[in-house]
């Protein structure tokens, strides 16, 4: 061995130093600035894992349960710090179990890059151990893949993948590296990053004339409404669409992912749109006479049936991506480019106004809801409701938390009574619905965001589909919130088969185990509220642990999410409570 | 009212490409009547195909964009009727 050594120290000085295509790998990710990388080891990145053995003092991986929970961790990283997240995983089941989560952030928009070993090259094809074909299986809910076979072509692709994923309109890049490629020696290199790819065009450029056309519209409209979506968000906009609303006067509502795009405590803000969306919002966009749509790409949730849907009005979509105008709603003016740029010049073309009667509109709407149901939500006095859990969170937290949340009817409700007051603080699975989201999502947020409140909200049936990072959260002391809503149903289908299926409830009930025992068992302190008089304390507990923590609250079994859109209406047939017939 | 559309296509000519088309096409099951790929005969890096589709004008359109948000396709163009696919082919057919 000494002999060994020896002769390597005696090398030419001139020959430049070999290094392995995982520490090529390692070293993009450095150039890249990442930080955080959220993997899982196995087989065919073992090569990988060894070389990021020498890499603690710049790269710090954590290592999740399972590898939907890598990449909804890194998903939760992306959305509350805009960095892209970084996921690895190794090949076959290890690459499969990431399907879920990039079709997620694919249709939401968010910026991942997850790194897959991948069998020797000369064994693909031969249906070797642990052998997929990632490339095609990920090819429909990636933004990007590639498989690299050889060591000189991992530095171009990790650029191109980053470079990707975050222009444009974001969404997840899959880099499949086959481990003969990881092990190869090639020589030192100087890492390119990359900033044009020829045959992708991420960000048009702005048309005055468009812009124009669409400000034409906006100063001649009696009843004009701003629909915002992610695209706000996602182009840092915000600041650009409160100087617009506040120019012109016009309401704004926000989608479900938009949410925080303006603070919900602004006047202008209206409320919160779709099939569990607010009453003014949903009414009012069959009265309007302009809808302007923001980065939002008019989601069958939002829209209800497209037949009734705001027939009454002209329409001016502005988006970045060119394929979601006039995908489901044909546009008088569309306005191909970045939300950002185009607020700006809208905002300078646009004269002053004010509309306050029709704002009163929406406000006289949303007192009906305030009547019908808020008040008898957070005024219960008989039993634990979800919005009143809610709606108390937002209070304690001055709606400036994280606040992540799972899919179903918590998610609803928190989208309703959440107030919040910043962008990038709503952490949800939009497009995708993805019960499981949450706990990871929570994680990866509090690792991009450690001096924010993030709580996780989450049904107790989607936080048993990826309750196995509790281990994760252990293990790196992860001080995220969990706020569990325990009606041992699988509330929102249970609803559907309520209102829509004559109460036959088929396979929504669920026996579940105990909770605090579970957290406990990770050593996560723990605590379940039953009764209404304890919940305020018990959450003011949850929000000052230094620690980690894990909060049951019992709520009402049957409890309903109102006001509802029915599947096949149009969102004016937007109800408040259970139709009498 | 369903038509035959021919759609012609230039992109980069990477593993998988062909698979990246047909599979938008698939979502939205638009039926394909014929389909010619080909490498460029000066340069191998890039490719084109020539499918003969039987959709709708609207899903034409629509499918057109969504083709060309794949990060790998340069452009996406589409005529009305097969003539132009006849045309086209036979001109691969030809160079090769």
């Amino acid at each position: 061995m000494d002999a060994l050594l020896t002769k390597t120290e005696k090398k030419p000085a001139a020959t430049k130093q070999k290094i392995s295509g995982s520490e090529v790998l390692l070293r993009c990710l450095v150039a890249e600035k990442v930080q955080h990388i959220f993997g899982y080891p196995g087989g065919a990145i073992m090569p990988v894992y060894d070389a990021l053995y020498g890499y603690a003092d710049k790269l710090t991986h954590l290592l999740v349960r399972h590898e939907q929970g890598a990449i909804h961790a890194a998903q939760g990283y992306a959305r509350v710090s805009g960095k892209t997240g970084v996921v690895f995983a190794t090949s076959g089941p290890g690459a499969t179990n990431l399907v879920t989560g990039l079709a997620d952030a694919l249709i939401d928009s968010t910026p991942v890059v997850c790194i897959t070993g991948q069998v020797f090259a000369h064994l693909l094809g031969t249906d070797a151990f642990q052998e997929i074909d990632v490339i095609n299986t990920t090819l429909p809910v990636t933004k990007w893949n590639v498989q690299v076979t050889e060591a000189k072509d991992i530095a171009p692709a990790i650029a191109k993948a980053f470079y990707i994923a975050a222009s444009g309109r974001p969404g997840p890049v899959l880099v499949d590296i086959t481990k003969n490629a990881q092990n190869e020696l090639i020589e030192e290199f100087e890492y390119e990053a990359c900033n044009t790819v020829r045959t992708y065009k991420p960000k048009p450029v702005l048309q005055l004339a468009q812009v124009e056309a669409a400000a034409e519209l906006i100063n001649k409209a009696k009843r004009p409404y701003i629909l915002v979506g992610q695209g706000v968000l996602l182009a840092g906009a915000s600041k650009e669409l409160i100087a617009f609303t506040e120019k012109t006067g016009i309401p704004v509502a926000s989608t479900l992912l938009g949410l925080g795009a303006l603070p919900c405590e602004h006047p202008n803000y209206v409320g919160f749109l779709g099939m569990h969306g607010n009453y003014g919002p949903n009414i009012n966009t069959n009265e309007c006479d302009l809808l302007i749509a923001i980065g939002m790409r008019f989601d069958d949730r939002v829209t209800g049936n497209v037949s009734k849907y705001a027939k009454q009005a002209q329409v001016v979509h502005i988006d970045i991506d060119k394929a979601e105008i006039n995908k489901i709603i044909s546009p008088t003016v569309a306005v191909h480019a970045d939300a950002k740029e185009a607020l700006d010049a809208l905002t300078k073309l646009c004269t002053k106004n004010a509309f306050p009667e029709w704002i009163e509109s929406f406000k006289k709407l949303n007192a009906e809801e305030f009547e019908k149901v808020v008040a008898k939500e957070i005024r219960n006095t008989n039993s634990l409701k979800m919005a009143e859990v809610i709606y108390m969170l937002s209070q304690l937290t001055k709606g400036e938390a994280v606040v992540v949340t799972d899919v179903g009817q918590h998610q609803m409700v928190t989208s309703r009574y959440y107030q919040y007051k910043n962008p990038r603080t709503n952490i949800t699975s939009g497009g995708a619905g993805t019960m499981g989201f949450a706990l990871p999502a929570a994680m990866g947020a509090k690792v991009a965001a450690p001096h924010k409140q993030v709580v996780a909200v989450i049904g107790d049936g989607g936080y048993q589909m990826t309750v196995q990072e509790l281990g994760t959260i252990m293990q790196y002391k992860i001080p995220v919130k969990i706020l569990v809503l325990n009606n041992s149903f699988l509330g929102m289908v249970r609803q559907w088969q309520q209102l829509f299926h004559g109460k036959r409830y088929s396979f929504t009930e669920m026996q579940n185990p105990n909770f605090v025992k579970i957290a406990e068992a990770y050593n996560i302190p723990a605590a379940k509220v039953t009764e209404q008089k304890n919940l305020e304390a018990e959450l003011k507990k949850m929000l000052a642990s230094e620690t980690s923590y894990f909060l049951e609250v019992v709520v009402e079994k049957e409890d309903n999410v109102f006001p509802m859109v029915p599947a096949g209406a149009g969102v004016a047939e937007v109800i408040l409570e259970i139709p009498k017939h | 009212m369903k038509q035959d559309y021919t759609l012609e296509l230039v992109a980069e000519n990477n593993f998988s490409i062909l698979n990246r088309i047909v599979n938008v096409l698939n979502r939205r099951r638009i039926r394909i009547k014929k389909l010619m790929a080909h490498e460029n005969e000066n340069d191998f890096r890039k490719g084109g195909a020539v499918l003969l589709l039987h959709t709708t004008s609207d899903a034409m359109e629509k499918v057109k964009h969504q083709l060309e948000k794949l990060i790998e396709v340069e452009y996406a163009i589409y005529t009305l009727g097969s003539n132009h696919y006849l045309e086209l082919s036979e001109r691969i057919v030809d160079v090769d």
